[in-house]
């Protein structure tokens, strides 16, 4: 499984802080990325960084493991 | 003793973070502290409270790294950040940092590094609770 977290103004306009779903193999971080934009189109507007397993991940070729954790971040506005 | 680098709910004492830090070495010559708090104001509407979200295990693993390359990069003898999380009002504190130094250039320069990169890599969220409605606060560029 892979779970997907949302915070903040991501998570209330998915409505819900974390999605599990099936991993796949061969599952890249540019596919959860474009499955996001298509399932959320409202929160991905929000959406400015992303992590894999707690690092922030730019790269969209980052080959995602079973268990890993991806979260989608707005803007970070803490202080 | 708490931990230097902390995200909680609960309030926290400057007076015990500073004695915390203290405690590390005597050779402290200097200590430079920021206090951010919660404003009752902003954007020209009031603001009647202010709730913080975070991604609680990327967030202290982030300001553990903070600390750590703020200690290496300004020679500080210690460091220490706690942030708060939840709900706070107008006038409570939100988040604290402390630097610790031999000398107080390297303790201002840290301390004011330190809360400008939280605020650019530690991943918490902040929403105004305002008379008129809720809205996430989009940091400006």
């Amino acid at each position: 499984m892979i779970t997907l977290l949302f915070f903040g103004p991501v998570a209330d306009s998915v409505g819900q802080r974390r999605i599990e779903i099936e991993f796949s193999s061969g599952l890249r971080l540019g596919i959860l990325r474009q499955q996001f934009a298509q399932d959320y189109p409202e929160a991905v507007r929000w959406v400015s960084f992303v992590a894999v397993n707690g690092v922030q991940a730019r790269d969209d070729d980052i080959q995602i493991v079973d268990g890993s954790e991806i979260a989608f971040m707005a803007k970070f506005s803490g202080g | 003793m708490k931990a230097p680098v902390r995200i909680q709910e609960e309030d926290f004492s400057q007076d015990d973070e500073i004695a915390a830090l203290k405690l590390v070495s005597v050779r402290m010559g200097g200590i430079a502290t920021f206090l951010g708090c919660a404003r009752d104001f902003s954007e020209g509407r009031e603001v009647s409270a202010i709730s913080f979200d975070a991604y609680d295990s990327m967030a202290l693993a982030e300001m553990n790294a903070l600390r750590d390359e703020a200690i290496k990069r300004f020679g500080l003898i210690d460091a220490r950040l706690v942030h708060r999380v939840g709900t706070v009002h107008g006038g409570d504190n939100i988040v604290f940092i402390a630097a610790g130094a031999e000398h107080r250039a390297e303790a201002f320069d840290a301390c004011r590094w330190m809360i400008d990169t939280l605020k650019e890599r530690v991943p918490i969220w902040k929403k105004e609770i305002t008379p008129t409605g809720d809205a996430w606060v989009v940091p400006h560029p």
